[in-house]
């Protein structure tokens, strides 16, 4: 088979899993959007759902700062583009998909089942490049693109990891031609289960080929939940994907049943139980001078913050993650204050958090903080 | 926004001390309106929201004065507008005094009760101290090791600097 | 969900009843009754789970209801996530009022006997009080195994902690403690070489180190021997950091914490400072936790082995009278928590069970008119008394986070003093003043009804009032004494026409001796902080006992035990070290009620560790 690896160098492998983790992040912003802008004591599946998918992408993106980290590469959350602009778009086959930031609802429930399942491709286009050609604006965040080349779109989220997964094994066959090895990586950097309160498997320290491609496995499978099955494995987890479709069919599923046709009881979905918040909203839509505003550049100026604390605890400073911890629960907070006020000038709209990571955010405590150090 | 909610927030913000946005930000402004018409009416609650408009304009240095002698210190309007404090501050109604129903009339819904169990989780009161209600808006594992962080509010005249040394993300992140 | 949904689906009572092969019968699903379930499934045997509340906690969805309850109840007091349930019901607190001697008050579930009024609890619900309890894992001492022999007080107990030590170490891993062992190796406490907690120790709070700031280096002089002061941090059955040296190497996996049902079997400990009542995201350590372990293990036919019967109390223990052992358990099984109608069925089994915690056990025992040879079923009850004091720290210690309590002053938990007067450890509350005064809900309505605050000054007021809270609970030892009891009189039943217990009990000058010097010491601790103390003791307070010339306000602690004391002959106990009745050879009476002593370690680390031990008998009786 064909499956030619368009990664040829250490560099270019470390760019790549940079792509990876900017994808695993790329998903959070829209879930926990989405969660939090349910309301009150309505829709507790569906926010059950997005919490759990959460913690794992969490999970995903820690993975991959591992599998960095292994081949002495230095994970960096806090490059100018990391974080997605929203509208983002992920690989679908032959185009992309949207993924934007919006409130939980039928529009929303879409676009998280496209995401959970991404395009497979039927058997007589599998001898094919995994690498299309598009033009894409820009603008534009293009998610699971070549590094080197935007308008190189790959087919689906499957196919850049089966580009890492080849590449990894390429490079490190040659090193080891050479007497050498790729996992050059200092173990102290790895993030292991102490460290992260998982969710959704073991986090474990790569080290070596074998880790490394234990440890990819684990994202892809769970990205893509397994190839049709309603559950995972071990028979006791449903799907993603199929969580999800519970949801739009207000069914849950049961042992036995056919993918699309849950049997089990029916589950209460209440579509006007999320806080109408306008989609993909950006600071300069807000009016200037408002409280909203100010809150929203505050958001964005401590999820940047939030970054940068990780990127210090994917460079050797594990234990930083316990401390980044209590910043999460933070955020909740805030975005719910984003998404239950009203935005002004926009009838019937509520706020959002905006995640213009570093744009216009001038630290507004920034002058609080210097006076209480001093 | 109708202008009565509008009024319901001015008065609230002085009352309470915390901001539009953050009484907009429990989502439940509305409902505590609706509270209040419920229990004691329309009318009171129309006249409460008059004696507010009423005040003198903020900055006028009679304002403070005019609040507690019109709406805090008024017969009819005073134990209202602590029941409403409470109620930001907790989600919970408290009953109006026995001395107030003696002379208004008792109100059929005006009994000791929580709103709804949001309001509960949005009481204003935890965030006044850097904390959150129990059993909900958890700060996350470890964090209660560290200073609490109180959020600044707008200084009053006299104690300008009361919470200067916790403020907002001192701690955590350095 | 949070078990396999064959297990949610309803077991039907005829079944049950018709059923002949159960070989283990256990009455309650708490953690006592639930380590022995799971124990037993392991070992392959088939078991019955007859449980008096109700079952839908048992999902996700059930269980968040419990917490909207608690959201919504305009009394947060400690049972409010808990629905009134007439059928299977328990003491509820702020119905109690104060009684004279002699006087009775039938008008909550326990028909209190004045003088003393307790307001002890337990759940009765799916889970047990586990469902609701703090999860404060401390071990007993090694000398307060032996009271009798070193202080010529109380009892000593059947086993020594040296034949209990293996059983802790099984405790703390079905419970998964967080704790360090170098926090805990004080006062003597030894552990095995290299014995690590499954968890690493929860930090201490803001709160508790400023009190340390305070006291630490000081010391304290009782009866001319010197007491070090420290705030040291207790061990918690709530899922903190996993100590990857746990077991050898192989680290410790907490329920829930490695695949994606975390949210529904439990998270890491958030410092949602509700421990007490609701853990909302099931952090905290309940027996739903062992049981769902146990409801996964299937037979050889691949028939669940493990089988639960909610809303079915258990009424009658029947003794077969020729060979003297149970031969069947009368259970009432009811439809519905709002309606007293119900159907009793009879359930068989080769080996019984009764975990219904120490009050039920006892009243179930003496309903069935089991007395025991000793006559001692229903006495020397126990419960540790609390002591509560309150006062103001000169600046902001963050009160009202972190999990209830996380430190506390425990270095007077033993010494030569407790020939005279109790040992107590004390715990530093990061809810502040709430379970003395109501705080913080009433210093709201002190400030703005009395205090007359409104904007700013109210914040401010807020601030200066609630976050410079410091509560000492002190937790006494209390010894045995025949005479605290619980007894039962047929005028007095429940829904079901099942008779409600009936408490007596008097705060023994022991402990009352230990309560005034109590009193004493917090106040030199908070002269230490330089705090302002506001404790106060009301007459009219229903647990209020004079002691030389004071008064003072004794809380229950809710660590019920010694109904059923384990001794060494069939006279001078009910329950063998085994906790198997001696009179009854297929007869265990498992839980706190089996504690010849409490000390001052919360009782539950202590009787799970008792019950794996009752575990292995009973696979050993069964073959
Ligand atoms: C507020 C509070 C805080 C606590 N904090 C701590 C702490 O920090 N540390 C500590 O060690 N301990 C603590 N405890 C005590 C601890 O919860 C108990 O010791 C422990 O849970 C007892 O477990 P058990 O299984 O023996 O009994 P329980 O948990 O009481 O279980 C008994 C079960 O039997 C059921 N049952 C009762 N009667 C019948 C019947 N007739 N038929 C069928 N079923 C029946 C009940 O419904 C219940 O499910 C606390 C308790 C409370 C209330
Ligand atoms: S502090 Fe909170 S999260 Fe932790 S155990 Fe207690 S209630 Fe649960």
């Amino acid at each position: 088979m064909h499956t030619h690896s368009s990664i040829r160098t250490l560099d270019e492998l470390k760019e790549f899993l940079h792509g990876a983790m900017q994808l695993e992040h790329a998903t959070i912003p829209p879930y926990l959007t989405a969660l939090y802008s349910i309301m009150p004591n309505v829709n507790q599946d569906a926010a059950q759902i997005l919490r759990v998918i959460v913690v794992e992408e969490m999970l995903h993106l820690t993975i991959a700062a591992n599998v960095l980290n292994a081949i002495g590469g230095t994970p960096d959350l806090t490059r100018p583009d990391f974080v997605a602009s929203y509208p983002a778009y992920l690989p679908d086959g032959e185009t992309d998909f949207e993924v934007g930031i919006q409130a939980f609802g039928r529009e929303a429930l879409a676009t998280f089942l496209k995401i959970e399942r991404p395009a497979a491709r039927s058997e007589h286009l599998k001898a094919q490049s995994p690498l299309i050609h598009r033009k894409s604006s820009q603008h534009k965040t293009v998610l699971g693109s070549h590094p080197r080349n935007k308008d190189l779109h790959f087919y689906s989220i499957g196919e850049f990891y089966a580009a890492i997964v080849e590449g990894i094994k390429e490079l490190e066959e040659k090193a080891k031609r050479e007497g050498q090895t790729i996992f050059t990586g200092d173990r102290s950097r790895q993030i292991t289960s102490e460290y992260y309160y998982s969710g959704g498997g073991e986090l474990f320290p790569v080290f070596d080929l074998k880790s490394a491609l234990d440890a990819l496995e684990l994202i892809i499978e769970q990205g893509e939940g397994d190839g049709g099955g309603i559950y995972d494995d071990d028979e006791h987890e449903l799907a993603h994907y199929y969580r999800f479709e519970e949801l739009v069919k207000g069914r849950y599923y049961l042992k036995g049943d056919k993918p699309g046709h849950p049997t089990g009881p029916p589950l209460q979905i209440d579509w006007d139980g999320a806080y109408p918040i306008k989609p993909n909203l950006k600071v300069a839509e807000i009016s200037d001078g408002s409280e909203l505003r100010e809150a929203t550049v505050a958001f964005n100026h401590r999820y940047g913050e939030f970054l940068a604390l990780l990127t210090r605890a994917y460079n050797g400073q594990p234990n930083l993650l316990l401390e980044a911890v209590p910043v999460m629960f933070e955020f909740r907070n805030m975005m719910l204050e984003l998404i239950r006020n009203p935005l002004p000038g926009h009838p019937g709209l509520n706020g959002s958090p905006t995640y213009e990571i570093g744009k216009n955010t001038a630290d507004p405590y920034a002058a609080h903080r210097a006076e209480a150090a001093a | 926004m109708s202008d009565r909610i509008e009024t319901f927030l001015g008065l609230s913000v002085e009352l309470t001390a915390f901001s539009r946005f953050d009484l907009l930000a429990t989502g439940l402004a509305e409902r505590y309106l609706g509270t209040l018409d419920k229990v004691v009416g329309g009318d009171t609650t129309n006249t409460l929201l008059a004696a507010f408009a009423a005040l003198p304009p903020p900055g006028d240095g009679t304002r403070a004065r005019a609040l507690r002698a019109t709406i805090l210190g008024s017969e009819l309007l005073g134990d209202v507008a602590r029941s409403l404090i409470k109620l930001w501050y907790s989600g919970t109604w408290f009953e109006l005094p026995y001395a107030w129903t003696q002379r208004f009339g008792a109100k059929p819904a005006d009994a000791t009760f929580v709103v709804s169990p949001d309001a509960y989780v949005e009481g204003l009161l935890w965030k006044a101290i850097g904390a959150h209600p129990a059993g909900a808006k958890a700060p996350g594992y470890g964090s209660w090791a560290y200073p609490p962080k109180i959020p600044a509010f707008p200084a009053s005249d006299t104690k300008a600097d009361a919470v200067s040394v916790h403020l907002q993300n001192v701690g955590i992140m350095s | 969900m949070l078990f396999p949904s064959e297990s949610a689906l309803r077991v039907d009572p005829q079944a049950v009843a018709g059923s002949r092969d159960y070989d283990i019968v256990i009455v309650g699903s708490g953690i006592s009754g639930a380590i022995i379930a799971k124990q037993a499934a392991e070992a392959g045997k088939r078991v019955l789970v007859l449980e008096a509340g109700t079952g839908a906690n048992r999902s996700l969805v059930g269980y968040d209801d419990l917490l909207t309850t608690f959201y919504s109840a305009a009394a947060k007091d400690n049972q409010s996530p808990f629905p009134v349930n007439a059928n299977a019901a328990m003491p509820r607190s702020p119905q109690l009022r104060k009684l004279q001697a002699g006087e009775t008050d039938s008008s909550t579930y326990i028909v209190q006997s004045g003088p003393y009024v307790s307001d002890t609890t337990y759940t009765r619900i799916f889970g047990g009080t586990t469902m609701h309890w703090e999860a404060k894992t401390p071990r007993m001492l090694r000398s307060d195994f032996k009271s009798r022999t070193n202080y010529g007080q109380g009892l000593d107990w059947p086993l020594s902690f040296e034949e209990v030590e293996e059983d802790y170490r099984l405790a703390e891993q079905e419970i998964g403690v967080s704790a360090n062992v170098e926090d805990q190796s004080y006062l003597g406490q030894t552990f095995p070489d290299g014995y690590v907690f499954p968890m690493r120790g929860l930090p201490l709070s803001y709160l508790d180190q400023q009190v340390n700031n305070g006291i630490d280096g000081t010391s304290v002089d009782l009866y001319g021997r010197i007491y070090p002061l420290k705030v040291r941090p207790y061990p918690q059955g709530r899922n903190g950091i996993p100590n990857p040296a746990y077991d050898g190497g192989r680290g410790y996996r907490p329920v829930g914490a490695v695949n994606t049902h975390q949210v529904e079997e439990g998270g890491r400990c958030q410092g949602n400072t509700n421990c007490v009542p609701l853990c909302p995201v099931q952090a905290r350590y309940h027996s739903g936790k062992t049981l769902a372990k146990a409801f996964r293990m299937n037979g050889k036919s691949g028939q669940p082995l493990v089988e639960l019967l909610p809303q079915a109390v258990a009424s009658k223990v029947v003794i077969d009278p020729d060979s003297g052992k149970v031969s069947a358990l009368e259970v009432k099984v009811y439809e519905d928590p709002r309606s007293p109608v119900y159907e009793t069925i009879t359930v068989r089994g080769k080996v019984f069970v009764l975990a219904a915690g120490a009050i039920e056990t006892a009243r179930l025992m003496l309903s069935s008119g089991l007395r025991s040879t000793s006559g001692l079923v229903g006495r020397n009850l126990m419960d540790h008394a609390y002591l509560l004091n309150w006062a103001l720290m000169p600046q902001i210690c963050g009160t009202m986070r972190g999990t209830s309590s996380t430190g506390g002053i425990v270095d007077l938990r033993d010494g030569p003093f407790r020939e005279k007067q109790a040992a107590f450890a004390i715990d530093i509350h990061n809810d502040g003043w709430g379970w003395a005064t109501g705080a913080p809900t009433s210093d709201l309505l002190e400030l703005v009804d009395d205090r007359n605050l409104h904007g700013r000054e109210l914040r401010q007021g807020l601030i200066d009032r609630v976050s410079r809270q410091l509560l000492l609970a002190v937790m006494l030892e209390v010894m045995p004494v025949e005479s605290n009891r619980i007894t039962l009189d047929p005028q007095f039943t429940d829904a079901l026409g099942n008779m409600r217990p009936i408490l007596s009990f008097t705060v023994p000058e022991y402990t009352m001796r230990g309560a005034a010097y109590a009193r004493q010491f917090s106040r030199t601790v908070f002269a230490r902080l330089g705090a302002q103390d506001h404790t106060s003791y009301d007459r009219s307070d229903f647990g209020y006992v004079a002691y030389e010339g004071q008064g003072y306000a004794i809380r229950g602690g809710n660590h019920l035990a010694g109904t059923h004391i384990m001794g060494t002959t069939k006279t001078n106990s009910v329950v063998n070290k085994n906790q198997r009745s001696w009179d009854h050879e297929n007869l265990y009476l498992v839980g706190g009620g089996s504690m010849p002593t409490i000390g001052t370690a919360n009782v539950t680390l202590t009787l799970a560790a008792m019950c794996f031990r009752s575990g292995r008998d009973i696979l050993n009786y069964l073959h």
